[in-house]
This record gives structure tokens, C-alpha cells and sequence, in this order.
């Protein structure tokens, strides 16, 4: 009974739900804030995600008259909760760790396809040709980035399960108390084309520039959320803040978690995921063009597919 | 008791602008795009965020004298808008056809088929200009709310 109130409390409390959604949402602000000032303008309020989010909560939801209505409007909620799942999975080092019974890496890779299915079934559900394009292009994209992701996951599963005598760990709470009496992983040459792969697949997970080609404002306006307004664009919001609070805390996890306890740790935690989303969020999106979908797709079965594979084999012959 | 006008000034700064060009020669476009992103005039200060979706829009910016040729399709642009809503008509164009006037192609005064909230006239008018009408608009939003 206590471990499911303790799941219950990590799934909507901390470090999922609500604590998940206000730090993503300043994550959020803070990269607007940044990348106006490195482009030499003011920028918003560091809030202005929470208000856009109170914003939407006025505005009236339209659903096209063409489009299936349960499926249009259930999307955006399949995609949230299960984004709050994800977040619940992800252990904080020396903070938290979850509870076995919820899950593992596994179950946590399955969980991150999630948001772009859903953004395909929204595009598709919607019946707006520029849905229609983006679902095509998430697909696309999907296919050539979930390859490398689970090849270096797979890297680092390796490394910690013969670190530790077996084959192979998919609980990441043995991967960070690996990393805490060995080193990190960032530091570990053997482990660099794993976390170079990683580094690549996220801002195509996260749909920053160079990769937010299913997206795209200019060429197929928003394409899944086009025909969204209202609530459920704000779902899809909430959907995209938790969606980067899972995948920065996913990389600090398992390649860079901190040696403290308790409030250090918290504290170090906050800073790694800031640091993290300005360099490579704000810095990335700002310094590049949009790829077209055939450079993304191309670009992803080359270098990081390369990279991922590199990484799995160096692991397996050094230990 | 207080929490709704609470949220309802906080919903105010984020007022998201979507573009219609009914038929303009692209200069108030120019300056439209200006406004946002040159580094001089920063329209993200006020919350304010260029969108690709009508759908996603609260303050819509109607530059043109609307020509026959565009009159339907930006009427349903229009209406694909969730309420509330805000009009801005950028330049003298859409207030009377400015050089287009009298042409036997222009339904110059746009406030025939749209509600027109707010006039910002100039041929093109300044940034300054079009932030400050942003300004106007977002009060006429609040009370809309």
C-alpha cells in the first residue's frame, strides 16, 4: 500500500507531475529568455510559458469538422500521461530512485516514442493536409533516430552490467550507483561515441531547430498541432515542457550523475538540466538552418547510427 | 474570489499574432517582420510570439487593401480564429486602398467585411507604430476576455 502512495506521489508530485511541469515550463521560459539575449534582444519574462499556458486555458478548443473527435481531443492526453509516467521513471541521483515495480529503461525507451506516435495520430486525426505532411515527417524522422538512441542506451546497459559482474542492467538505478563509485560516464573514454549519439539524438526528440522539420512554422505551419486551439494545444504544451525535463534528466542519468545527497544534490540537479538546456537547446537551435527531412533522415543513419554502434562494440571488447 | 481577473490579466501577456495578407505589396509585411525580429524592436517583450496556425492566434494583423482575389480565402482565415480575438489593420491600405485606391480589383475599406479594432495607418508605418497598435490591442483583448 505505502509503495503505491510513494508511486502515486512520484508519478504526480515529485519528481513527475506537478514539479516535472513547473520545471520544464521554466526550462522552457529560460531558453526563450537566453535566446533573445544572445541574439541581442530582451526577451519574454522568464514566466511566459506559464502564461501562454493560462492564455490557451481561455481560448475555445475547435475541432475541424472533418475530424474524428475522440481521437483528436484523446491524443494530447495519452501523450501527457504518459510523459508523466516517464518522468516518474527517471531517478535523481542520490534524490530519488523509482520504484522497480513501475519500470526500467525499457519500458522508459518505449515511453518517449510516445509523444511523436502521438503527434502522428494527432496529425492524422486532425485531416489537415500540413498534418498529413508532418505525420509523415515525424514518421520518418522517428524511424532514423529511435535506431541510435537504443544502441547507446544499450552502450551504457552493457558497461554497467559487466561494471557489475552480470551482462547486462536495465535498471538505471544501478546504472547511477555504478557511475557513483566508478566515475561518470562523461569522464569514461570508452563511453564518448555512446554519449556523442545521444547528444545527437536529442534535440530530434526534443523537435528543436535543426530537426523540428515535422513542425516546421514556415513550410507546413505546425503540421500536427496546426489544426489545435485552446486546451489542447496547452496539452500539447504541457506534453513537449515534460517531454524535456524526461530526456535532459534521462542524459544526466546515464551519463552524468552527480556524487551528492539531499539538497546538493537537488541543487546540482537543477543546474546540470539549465546548463544542459542552453547548450544544447538554445545554442543548437540558434546556430543552425532546419535540415529538410531527407538531410535529417540521411544525417541520422550515418553519423549517429555509426556512432551508436561503435560505442556498443568498444564496450563489449574492453570489458 | 479574486483568482479570475487574476488570470485573466496573467492570460493578457501572451498574446499570440498570426498575418494576413489581404493583397499587400509586402512593405507593412516587411515592417511586421521587422518588429519581431530585429533586435531593435522586440516584440517578444510583451509575451508576443509570431504563429504559423490561425488556429493558435489572438491578435491578427490584416495588412492590404483586400482584393477581390483574396476577399474569400482571408474571410475564412478569419473565422478559423478562436474567439476572443483581437483585429489590427497595419498601414493605410486596409483604411482606404492607399495608392490601390479606386482600383476596379480593391474592396478598400477593410472594416466593411471585418471587425476592425484597431488602425495603425503609414505607408508602411513605423515598427514603433505597430508595437504601440499591439499595445492598443492587447487592451481591447483583456476586456474581451
Amino acid at each position: 500500500m505505502s509503495t503505491q502512495l510513494t508511486t502515486l506521489l512520484a508519478v504526480f508530485l515529485f519528481p513527475g507531475g506537478l514539479f516535472a511541469l513547473v520545471l520544464g515550463l521554466s526550462l522552457k521560459g529560460l531558453d526563450r529568455r537566453v535566446a533573445a539575449r544572445l541574439q541581442g534582444r530582451i526577451g519574454p519574462p522568464l514566466a511566459q510559458p506559464f502564461f501562454d499556458l493560462v492564455k490557451l486555458g481561455f481560448k475555445r478548443t475547435m475541432v475541424p469538422a472533418t475530424a474524428s473527435q475522440p481521437v483528436f481531443l484523446g491524443a494530447p492526453l495519452v501523450g501527457v500521461v504518459s510523459m508523466l509516467v516517464a518522468v516518474a521513471l527517471v531517478p535523481v541521483s542520490g534524490l530519488y530512485s523509482p520504484d522497480p515495480m513501475l519500470g526500467n529503461l525499457i519500458v522508459l525507451l518505449y515511453l518517449l516514442m510516445v509523444p511523436a506516435i502521438v503527434l502522428m495520430i494527432a496529425g492524422s486525426a486532425s485531416t489537415s493536409p500540413y498534418g498529413a505532411l508532418g505525420f509523415s515527417r515525424e514518421m520518418t524522422l522517428m524511424l532514423a533516430y529511435e535506431a541510435p538512441i537504443v544502441l547507446a542506451v544499450l552502450a551504457v546497459a552493457l558497461r554497467t552490467g559487466m561494471g557489475q559482474g552480470g551482462v547486462i542492467t536495465f535498471s538505471l538505478t544501478d546504472i547511477i550507483a555504478y557511475q557513483r563509485s566508478h566515475g561518470m560516464f562523461l569522464l569514461d573514454p570508452v563511453m564518448w561515441p555512446a554519449l556523442a549519439a545521444f547528444a545527437l539524438f536529442f534535440p530530434a526528440n526534443l523537435g528543436i531547430i535543426p530537426f523540428d522539420i515535422p513542425e516546421a512554422e514556415t513550410e507546413v505551419l505546425e503540421g500536427p498541432l496546426l489544426e489545435y486551439s485552446g486546451p489542447a494545444l496547452g496539452l500539447f504544451k504541457v506534453m513537449s515542457a515534460l517531454k524535456a525535463v524526461v530526456v535532459l534528466s534521462l542524459g544526466i542519468a546515464l551519463f552524468m550523475p552527480l556524487p551528492f545527497d539531499g539538497i546538493w544534490g537537488l541543487v546540482g540537479w537543477l543546474v546540470q538540466l539549465a546548463v544542459l538546456m542552453e547548450i544544447g537547446v538554445t545554442v543548437v537551435r540558434l546556430s543552425m538552418g532546419r535540415m529538410r527531412i531527407d538531410q535529417a533522415f540521411g544525417f541520422f543513419l550515418k553519423w549517429p547510427l555509426l556512432l551508436a554502434i561503435a560505442s556498443v562494440v568498444t564496450v563489449t571488447i574492453v570489458a | 474570489m479574486n483568482m479570475i481577473p487574476d488570470f485573466k490579466s496573467i492570460a493578457t501577456k501572451s498574446p499570440w499574432i498570426y498575418r494576413i495578407n489581404a493583397g499587400s505589396c509586402n512593405g507593412c509585411d516587411v515592417e511586421m517582420a521587422t518588429t519581431a525580429l530585429i533586435p531593435r524592436y522586440d516584440i517578444e517583450r510583451l509575451g508576443c510570439q509570431y504563429c504559423g496556425s490561425p488556429r493558435h492566434a489572438d491578435i491578427v494583423l490584416i495588412s492590404g487593401p483586400l482584393t477581390t482575389k483574396v476577399m474569400q480565402a482571408a474571410l475564412v482565415v478569419f473565422n478559423e480564429i478562436p474567439d476572443p480575438k483581437v483585429t489590427v489593420a497595419v498601414g493605410v491600405c486596409p483604411i482606404s486602398g492607399g495608392i490601390f485606391r479606386e482600383s476596379y480589383s480593391v474592396k478598400a475599406p477593410i472594416d466593411q467585411y471585418f471587425p476592425v479594432d484597431v488602425n495603425v495607418p503609414g505607408c508602411p508605418p513605423r515598427p514603433q507604430a505597430i508595437i504601440e497598435g499591439v499595445a492598443k490591442a492587447i487592451e481591447i483583448w483583456r476586456e474581451r476576455m
